[in-house]
């Protein structure tokens, strides 16, 4: 089977972060391959260790978001593309998804898996647009995927239980961090990497009309959430902490 | 004169909550702005829930009936949903943000050639769209957003916006859909585990929440009889989703659901912010945790240090006291 994977990076959300003048400001620079797109590039690689088959992975971003399609190629994805964009785009899931379908148009998989959200922004938005675009079958939210022949079938956390779906090829499934523990690459896997194909496409080779003026939506600015302050904290005997506690939640906040 | 549309998303007959909140949303924005809001039911059987609709203030009720709707599959909502569209000519589509929901908000845009905004917290209208705010980075910073054409298609958040109950004069009108199973495409085999008559998580008041410290039979044994006590809804931090010990479908936080009720109990869990992404609109925090530092504290209204082993026996024994006086 042929997968391609769509990845992309993401500003560590665990790096120490600023807004000033109502832009978002990351003091280190500190990203990493989006989390559910690890998960999407691991099963692939599960799927192809069992049943064979090849993985490209597909980036849209920077120059220096070839970070992340290093790191996919040194877990043991085959080859990348990386639609090269400067930087300056402001580009929406919706044009991600545009560019993404003028990539695939002339392309033959089987399947291509996206993650189900972007780490940064949780938008969930791109996978599915690209489906559209490109008349595929999908399925969101994986936690589960097994190769049926030439189909998937894929396990799909719904609001309350699962659905086991039947998904025919060529087909497209966007992926949750549930389904597994991306691999951590080693030495080889990295050494490996550096030899493995990586085709570079201009963004305005693919763009299309994806010019900044039909980009559907635009962040206005970024605001610090109002903080929660922190309450009370209780240490020492716990039969005098719980009647305190119990009562306060009765009678200071009423809601028991 | 131009529609507000809310999707109202049913299970087995009852409306969700958290879509009633999306009307009254849409509601207070269509008096303002001298616009129509509608409902609009897609359902197997649709005719109860939108009966019941009657009661939240709609200036129009739309159905749409067909037997592929008694399972959740994406293609035919799709479909419903892109012909309700081209007859109502909405404004805005707003759907509650739920699983089912994202299932179908990015190909329902790219289908309409529409923007879109995924699990909003708070949204308006302008004069070429829609301006909403939404949580970025696992939920620590808020972006103010802008979506231009129409319609824009939107999910927000459950706990973005109170229901308010107002007798409507609509008429339900059913609009024509037809779906062959031979347009499905995608074959569902099984449903596996759905929490039938356990309390919704994503609406529950009171939620108790079990994380990596439930660490035996023992501890969830605690958490149910809390549970059982206050009449709350279970969930877990990925740390036990992951290993097994609770249902995927109970997982809060950035990966799994939302949640706001007015008590969150959170047993055993460090405060990740990623877990935190799903909890932090509660009114009411309560921590158990071990280890002072966790930074679960630094956002708990109730922080109790200590072993949950030693603090949940007579917790619970003061809740039943309190509970029954
Ligand atoms: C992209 C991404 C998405 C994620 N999405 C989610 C998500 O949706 N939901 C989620 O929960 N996590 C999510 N995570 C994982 C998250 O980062 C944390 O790993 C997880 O929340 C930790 O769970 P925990 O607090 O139960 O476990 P831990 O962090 O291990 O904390 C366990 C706590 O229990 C306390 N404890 C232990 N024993 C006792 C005792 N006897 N009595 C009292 N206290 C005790 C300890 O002091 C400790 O603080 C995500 C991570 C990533 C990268
Ligand atoms: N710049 C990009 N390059 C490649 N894939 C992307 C890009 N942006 C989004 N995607 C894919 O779409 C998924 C989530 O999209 P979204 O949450 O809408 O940003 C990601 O997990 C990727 O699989």
């Amino acid at each position: 089977m042929k997968f391609y994977v769509c990845i992309k990076q993401v500003p560590d959300v665990n790096a120490p972060l600023q807004i000033k003048d109502g832009q978002l400001i990351q003091d280190a620079d500190r990203n990493i391959l989006n989390a559910y797109d690890a998960s999407a590039v691991e099963e692939a690689l599960v799927m192809k260790e069992a049943h064979g088959g090849e993985i490209e992975v597909v980036l849209i971003g920077p120059e220096k978001a070839k970070e992340a399609i290093r790191k996919a190629l040194a877990m043991g994805a085959d080859s990348g593309a990386h639609i090269l964009t400067t930087g300056d785009e402001n580009l929406d899931s919706y044009s991600y998804a545009k560019i993404l379908a003028n990539f695939f148009k002339d392309k033959e998989y089987n399947f291509i898996l996206c993650g189900k959200q972007s780490q940064d922004t949780d938008a969930g938005l791109t996978g599915t647009m690209l489906a559209e675009m490109l008349s595929l079958p999908y399925a969101t939210n994986a936690v589960g995927l097994e190769v049926s022949g030439e189909n998937l079938v894929v396990k799909r956390q719904g609001d309350t239980g699962q659905e086991l779906l039947e998904v025919p090829s060529p087909g497209l499934v966007t992926c949750s961090n549930d389904m597994n523990d991306p691999r951590i690459p080693n030495l080889k896997g990295i050494m490996q990497s550096k030899r493995k194909p990586v085709d570079t496409i201009s963004i305005a080779d693919l763009a299309g009309d994806v010019t900044g003026e039909s980009v559907k939506t635009a962040v206005l600015s970024y605001e610090e959430k109002p903080a929660r302050q922190a309450g009370k904290k209780y240490e020492g005997e716990p039969d005098e902490i719980a009647r305190q506690v119990a009562q306060l939640l009765d009678t200071a906040e009423n809601v028991i | 004169m131009s529609t507000l549309l809310t999707y109202i998303s049913v299970n087995e007959g009852k409306i969700k909550r958290s879509s009633l909140e999306v009307l009254s949303r849409c509601n207070e924005l269509a008096a303002q702005h001298g616009l129509k809001s509608a409902a609009l039911v897609i359902d197997a059987d649709p005719t109860p829930a939108a009966v019941s609709l009657k009661q939240y203030g709609a200036d129009e009720i739309y159905t749409i009936q067909n037997p592929i709707f008694k399972n959740h599959l994406n293609a035919p909502l799709l479909r419903a949903l892109s012909t309700a569209v081209q007859q109502i000519k909405p404004h805005v589509v707003a759907f509650a943000s739920t699983e089912g929901s994202k299932d179908i908000l990015g190909a329902l845009a790219a289908n309409l050639e529409a923007a879109s905004l995924a699990d909003v917290s708070e949204f308006e209208l302008t004069d070429s769209g829609v301006k909403a705010k939404r949580p970025v980075m696992a939920s620590k910073i808020i972006s103010a957003v802008q979506a231009e054409g129409t319609p824009v298609v939107l999910t927000v958040r459950s706990g973005s916006y109170d229901v308010v109950e107002m007798e409507s004069a609509a008429t339900v009108e059913a609009i024509p859909f037809e779906f062959g199973d031979d347009q499905l495409q995608i074959t569902l085999k099984e449903i596996i585990g759905a929490a039938g008559d356990k309390i919704d998580l994503s609406e529950a008041e009171t939620v108790i929440a079990a994380g990596r410290g439930v660490k035996d039979e023992e501890a969830r044994k605690l958490v149910d009889e809390l549970a059982s006590v206050l009449n709350a809804a279970i969930g877990a931090s990925r740390a036990l989703t992951e290993a097994g010990v609770y249902d995927p479908s109970l997982q809060i936080g950035q990966t799994g659901k939302v949640v706001s009720p007015q008590l969150y109990i959170g047993i055993g869990i460090s405060g990740a912010i990623q877990h935190v992404a799903g909890m932090a609109n509660s009114k009411v925090i309560v921590a158990i945790n071990k280890d002072p530092d966790a930074p679960i504290f630094e956002i708990a209204d109730y922080g109790i240090v200590g072993d949950l082993y030693k603090i949940l026996p007579p917790f619970i024994e003061e809740l039943k006291k309190v509970k029954s006086n």
